[in-house]
């Protein structure tokens, strides 16, 4: 029992860094061009990447992504044409630029901007 | 002098004519596609000024000319060699050349295929026996085009569709407005749709005015408008249409015909930037 908040610290810093790497992906995965590259069309807030002028799309912000929730989020990025059929965004998972996994990676970071 | 003035006006007659005589359905989508397009840079806060790229892109003030020769320079280099049989490509043109780029690309109703300033180059190389040039080579055809439109710089965009041509451009209209490739986008949703909105931290240029613009320089390379028209396919995740293909052809007869009666702004200088976004 004395072991247990030591044991808890323990798994604690295990699971931080994995955790925070996988933000990182998410963010990754945001700007690279051969990626999801959304930062060419949205702009995030300063803190949680890059500053660009990008206007294609709507600036993104914590508040609304969790509005949406991750499974709506999740919906739009495999393909949102389903929401909005003239929509000019990539359906990235209906055309396999990225998988599910990285699907997830995004929806995390979205859902993490502040 | 009465000559001159005679041959003059017989000129502007026949160009007012040709003008004239493009059919009424190409002219009917070039207004309305203007229009959309005007609505849009009002929507995306900007005039058509900001909306060039080449204005837009801020390395391409900040960045110094590079050495050796320009791509104009090589291009007069290859313009005035002469062929084995001793002529050389100016004389293939009316005027030496001077004047001319801004006809193209036109019909032409014996081939039935619509003929680019490239293609007609390379036809004239054909008659006179020489070796064919790579349509998007920036080395070869590039630098010449560079040299050919800076001898039209600033003549107006003055390309016919005659009724014979419709399907042509018709054809072009159709792959300018369909999405293509894994990232599902027409030239249209960048260029009509969002025009002069940023995208990649640069303005996204207007359809109407695109076509005038080619070549432009870049690290001291000559790109013409179908090696760009396939860099961008190649961005949406397309398999890019060859350059001199009827389907190229066709769109670049279409995109030009947008840009009618603007003034050709050849060979801007769009930096040393030879990264792809």
């Amino acid at each position: 029992m004395r072991l247990a908040p030591g044991l808890l610290a323990a798994l604690a810093a295990a699971i931080a860094p994995h955790a925070h790497a996988q933000k990182d992906q998410g963010l990754e995965i945001f700007i690279r061009p051969d990626k999801g590259y959304c930062i060419a069309c949205h702009q995030v807030p300063a803190q949680a990447g890059p500053v660009t002028r990008s206007n294609v799309g709507p600036a993104l912000a914590g508040a609304r992504m969790r509005e949406l929730g991750a499974d709506r989020l999740r919906e739009l990025l495999r393909d949102p044409t389903r929401a909005r059929a003239d929509t000019i965004m990539p359906p990235f998972g209906r055309h396999h630029i990225l998988d599910d996994r990285e699907i997830d990676r995004v929806t995390e970071y979205l859902l993490a901007l502040p | 002098m009465r000559f001159r003035s005679l041959r003059l006006a017989l000129a502007v007659l026949l160009a007012g004519a040709a003008i004239g005589a493009s059919a009424a359905g190409a002219e009917a989508v070039r207004q309305s596609i203007a229009a959309r397009i005007e609505d849009q840079l009002k929507a995306a806060g900007a005039d058509a000024a900001t909306a060039a790229p080449a204005e837009a892109s801020p390395q391409a003030a900040a960045t110094p000319p590079a050495a050796g020769p320009t791509p104009i320079e090589r291009g007069k280099v290859l313009w005035v060699r002469k062929f084995k049989d001793g002529r050389t490509l100016a004389s293939c043109y009316p005027n030496g050349g001077r004047r001319v780029a801004a006809s193209y690309p036109l019909y032409d109703s014996r081939l039935k295929r619509v003929v680019t300033l490239e293609m007609s180059i390379n036809q004239c190389l054909k008659v006179h026996r020489e070796a064919l040039l790579e349509p998007t080579d920036p080395q070869t055809m590039g630098a010449l085009t560079a040299y050919l439109r800076s001898l039209s710089d600033g003549r107006k965009v003055a390309v016919r569709v005659p009724a014979a041509a419709e399907s042509h451009f018709e054809q072009g209209r159709r792959l300018y407005f369909t999405r293509f490739g894994q990232r599902n986008f027409a030239c249209a949703s960048c260029h009509v749709q969002n025009a002069g909105r940023i995208y990649a931290d640069q303005a996204l240029s207007a359809a109407v005015g695109q076509a005038t613009r080619w070549p432009f320089i870049r690290a001291n390379q000559a790109f013409t408008l179908q090696a760009q028209i396939r860099d961008c396919l190649d961005r949406m995740g397309a398999a890019p249409f060859g350059a001199g293909s009827d389907e190229m052809n066709d769109l670049e007869y279409f995109l030009t015909y947008l840009s009618l009666g603007l003034p050709l702004k050849p060979n801007t200088d769009r930096g040393q930037t030879t990264v792809k976004n």
